[in-house]
């Protein structure tokens, strides 16, 4: 183990760890803090502190320690705020071959509704349900990031999803 | 939520096509396909990690050493000590200089301090100073009995067992024996502190403490102690006092059991003549001696 802890402090072998989960660490933080630009800050401090204290870093823990120290700063650092999320520009429709004008105006609708709900959703919950959504992770792998048990990470996850199908339906 | 366990399944990856072809049959299975496919579809910042990257790496940021580092800590501990070692043998060789001088029974020794002032040290007595600070501290410990004669100068003082004495520049004697402390001044002022009490003498007095009782003395008007010359005089001094004098001056044993060695003598005995040293002390005092090799034995004249 100490040599891998070695490895964390090789410039090659942080760049790697660096490049394979800036992305995600920073979905993450932007999905706390609904701010594109303070999530890649926090992100930038979380990979600074890995890098300055890589000696004593468990190396099978690090990316745990990522997201923890993403987590921390974000509590530290940036006030809770609504965190309203945009669609991507090409988002698919579900039915692509379905043109019609009433079908497009419906799932435009149905994704206006989609947004308020996720912005509705609880920190814990949106965290969550957008890693696994949006990044495709495992329950699994969601629960050793956030240090909590798979279970709760299944709890919130349902609990998300009753929510966001609750709030649809009332429109 | 019906079939909650199949759905999380479902959106963890984990149900085959037929299980999800299953669930596509239940009746509210629409809204959360919309729901999972579009919530995929969320935008979150694009990171180009190579340039933020590169944006961290211009931070210069340094790593913190570990904390455990067994082997360099090691050789670290190992050059302090032998660092440790050379410097406290330099101090003792170079600057904790403490000179002493010391003479045994019958013997006396003078020498000169390194400001000029002189001492005479009489016997089984012993001097210790610190030659490297003398001329910041006119210190020295006293075991016994000696003479000074100061040069003028900065407070010099005289440590023992039971007081100390500080003077300017003076001629005095100080006597530091079991249950026994003496300090007479022949020249100057000295300044005698003993239980937190300071008392001055001017020439001819004497400060004189025994069995922790401080006593009345008499002047005198001798300019120096008659140790010098090789005699020691006494003036209503208990006769133990006087006979540890006397095995100091001669290297005998005295034994006087059959003795009240409370009593008071005043007079004086020769360093140089035994046979006279002895009668001077026992005639007066009606008392007669034996000699038995190196012990001398006291014993009552009217007895016999």
């Amino acid at each position: 183990m100490s040599k891998e802890n070695n490895n964390l402090c090789e410039e090659s072998y942080f760049s790697e760890f660096y490049i394979k989960n800036v992305q995600s660490a920073t979905n993450f933080a932007y999905y706390k803090s609904g701010d594109s630009d303070a999530a890649l800050d926090l992100v930038q401090d979380a990979f600074a502190k890995i890098w300055e204290n890589c000696s004593q870093i468990d190396f099978t823990k690090v990316k745990t320690y990522l997201f923890t120290t993403v987590n921390n700063l974000f509590l530290n650092t940036i006030k809770h705020q609504k965190v309203v999320m945009d669609f991507a520009k090409e988002t698919p429709y579900l039915d692509r071959t379905n043109q019609s004008p009433e079908y497009l105006l419906e799932e435009e609708e149905f994704k206006h509704a989609l947004q308020k709900a996720i912005a509705s959703l609880s920190e814990a919950q949106r965290e969550v349900f957008l890693m696994n959504r949006i990044d495709g992770k495992k329950y699994r792998e969601i629960a050793d990031l956030l240090g909590i048990s798979q279970k709760a990470v299944e709890k919130r996850m349902s609990g998300a999803l009753k929510i966001l199908k609750e709030q649809i339906e009332n429109i | 939520m019906k079939k909650e366990k199949e759905i999380l399944k479902w959106l963890n990856g984990e149900l085959s096509s037929k299980e999800i072809e299953d669930l596509k049959q239940s009746e509210d299975f629409e809204t959360l396909e919309k729901i999972a496919h579009y919530s995929a579809h969320l935008a979150t910042p694009k990171v180009d990690a190579q340039q933020a990257l590169a944006a961290l790496k211009n931070r210069k940021l340094t790593k913190k050493e570990s904390k455990v580092r067994t082997l360099h800590f090691r050789t670290i501990f190992r050059v302090a000590a032998v660092i440790t070692v050379l410097l406290t043998s330099a101090y003792f060789l170079f600057y904790n200089t403490n000179q002493s001088f010391q003479t045994g029974i019958a013997q006396t020794e003078s020498f000169q301090l390194p400001d000029n002032s002189e001492v005479l040290l009489n016997a089984s007595s012993k001097i210790t100073f610190n030659e490297k600070n003398w001329d910041k501290k006119r210190d020295l410990t006293l075991e016994g009995e000696a003479y000074f004669q100061v040069q003028k100068g900065k407070t010099f003082s005289v440590k023992t067992a039971d007081g100390v004495v500080k003077v300017l520049g003076t001629h005095f004697d100080v006597k530091q024996r079991n249950n026994y402390y003496e300090v007479s001044c022949y020249e100057g002022l000295v300044s005698v502190t003993y239980n937190a009490n300071t008392v001055k003498l001017p020439p001819g007095k004497t400060f004189r403490v025994i069995n922790k009782q401080i006593e009345k003395t008499d002047d005198f008007d001798a300019e120096t102690p008659s140790w010098l010359q090789k005699e020691s005089s006494f003036t209503r001094i208990p006769l133990n006092q006087v006979i540890a004098e006397l095995e100091r001056q001669y290297d005998i044993k005295i034994e006087a059991q059959d003795v009240d060695t409370s009593k008071l003598f005043t007079g004086s005995f020769t360093h140089t003549n035994q046979k006279i040293a002895l009668e001077a002390i026992t005639i007066p005092l009606q008392l007669s001696y034996k000699i038995k090799g190196k012990t001398v034995i006291f014993y009552k004249y009217e007895g016999q």
